[in-house]
């Protein structure tokens, strides 16, 4: 089994190294990518939609999200750890995410609850899993922080990181392994 | 009459670098309406601010009596590159000095999908950040099928989705703080089916420009087994 770390090299806190040594210890029969993204590494979507009609399944900006986005799928689950920035992801790791577009297509579908999404590329996707952490983070970013993904995302989690908790307990219903495309 | 000497910034949030945007039309409709109730309005475009421009324009944002966030949903929340700006910009703060809290902040999402309640949680972000520099959020306004609300402004079935559009800025422009503010959200009446056969049809006739096969856009390049 194959997991994929994303990390954001900005935010590197004492917190973030607790909950990476969580992770390394809940992924433990895992062969682990490790990605460290930061300022200036990849440059940002810009929504040209090159990667649907030009060079489709692949960014036409050609820095490190192409070895990223080949590592995310091929891999069985890919955590993004990030600070929990008003309530959302880091521009960091956002970059990551908004440059994850190639890995869909273009066209409008109907999900079963009657909203609007752009379907799957690929027969099979990762576990995606988002996990926040900050000290001090309000009630309200943390509702937001899950919400952002888990309202609109069938196939991602997200929640922020709770050390009292434990990363195990946290994702105790989420499975690591790889799904059929569900966007 | 007295000539208002409020000023909001207007900050356009589209990453595209090239291409018109629709958070710049929306800019620019907000800026002419503002100016019909006397207000000034400098619309900064996030995009093009680099490091050594930046703090002239976070200083204009630092004092000025409202701000107005108008940018594309990505991913169901903010564009990575209006999420560095706001970034840098609360780092500004944090050394400079905060601004006053009665600013105040509003907020324009839009969406290709037709569903305007998509945009919900990237309001909230907007919440979340005024919050976190101390001001004041107001509400924000969410529009579906983002992409017409530029392009085919003129057009009949556009009516309904326009005025609401110009009476939310309106609210904004007449704002006094006093009461309660609700987030307005805008869907154009347009049949869904056929908004999905013209998207999917202008997919197909995009990559014909650029010499693909139709079967081309199904493409695989990660596919390793």
């Amino acid at each position: 089994m194959k997991a994929v770390i994303v990390s954001d090299r900005d935010h590197n806190t004492a917190l973030f190294h607790r909950l990476y040594d969580e992770i390394l210890s809940c992924l433990k029969d895992y062969e682990i990518k490790e990605l460290l993204v930061g300022r200036g590494d990849l440059a940002y979507c810009t929504g040209c939609f090159g990667c649907w009609v030009k060079t489709p399944g692949e960014c036409v900006m050609r820095d490190e999200i192409s070895h990223i986005n080949r590592a995310i799928m091929n891999s069985d689950v890919v955590f993004y750890l990030s600070p929990v920035v008003f309530g959302q992801v880091s521009a960091n790791i956002k970059t990551v995410i908004d440059r994850g577009l190639p890995n869909m297509l273009p066209f409008f579908i109907v999900r079963p609850d009657g909203s609007t999404m752009h379907p799957p590329r690929y027969d099979q996707y990762p576990s995606q899993i988002i996990i926040g952490y900050g000290d001090d983070v309000s009630e309200e970013d943390v509702h937001l922080f899950a919400d952002i993904t888990k309202k609109h995302r069938r196939g991602a989690e997200a929640f922020v990181y709770n050390p009292v908790l434990g990363l195990s307990s946290q994702l105790k219903t989420i499975t690591l392994e790889k799904s059929e495309g569900l966007l | 009459m007295n000539v208002d000497t409020r000023n909001i910034v207007i900050i356009n949030g589209s990453p595209k670098t090239t291409q018109k945007s629709v958070s710049g039309g929306l800019a620019e409709r907000a800026a002419k309406l503002f100016e019909t109730h006397n207000i000034h309005s400098d619309i900064i475009r996030a995009r093009g601010i680099t490091q050594e421009t930046s703090g002239d324009v976070f200083s204009k944002m630092r004092s000025a009596n409202a701000l107005l966030l108008i940018f594309p949903l990505y991913y169901f929340c903010l564009p990575s590159m209006l999420m560095r700006f706001l970034e840098d910009y609360a780092e500004y703060l944090s050394l400079e000095g905060r601004p006053s809290p009665d600013q105040k902040v509003y907020a324009i999402v839009n969406c290709g999908f037709p569903e305007s309640d998509i945009n919900e949680e990237a309001i909230r972000v907007v919440k979340s950040f005024a919050r976190h520099i101390g001001v004041t959020f107001r509400f924000g306004v969410s529009i579906g099928s983002g992409g017409m609300i530029i392009e085919a402004k003129d057009a009949p079935f556009m009516k309904k989705a326009i005025a609401r559009l110009d009476a939310a800025l309106t609210l904004m422009a007449q704002d006094n703080g006093d009461t309660p503010a609700e987030n307005v959200s805008i869907s154009v009446s347009f049949p869904r089916k056929l908004y999905f056969f013209m998207g999917n049809h202008g997919w197909f006739s995009m990559a014909r420009k650029n010499n693909l096969e139709k079967k081309a856009l199904y493409a695989r390049p990660y596919q390793e087994k």
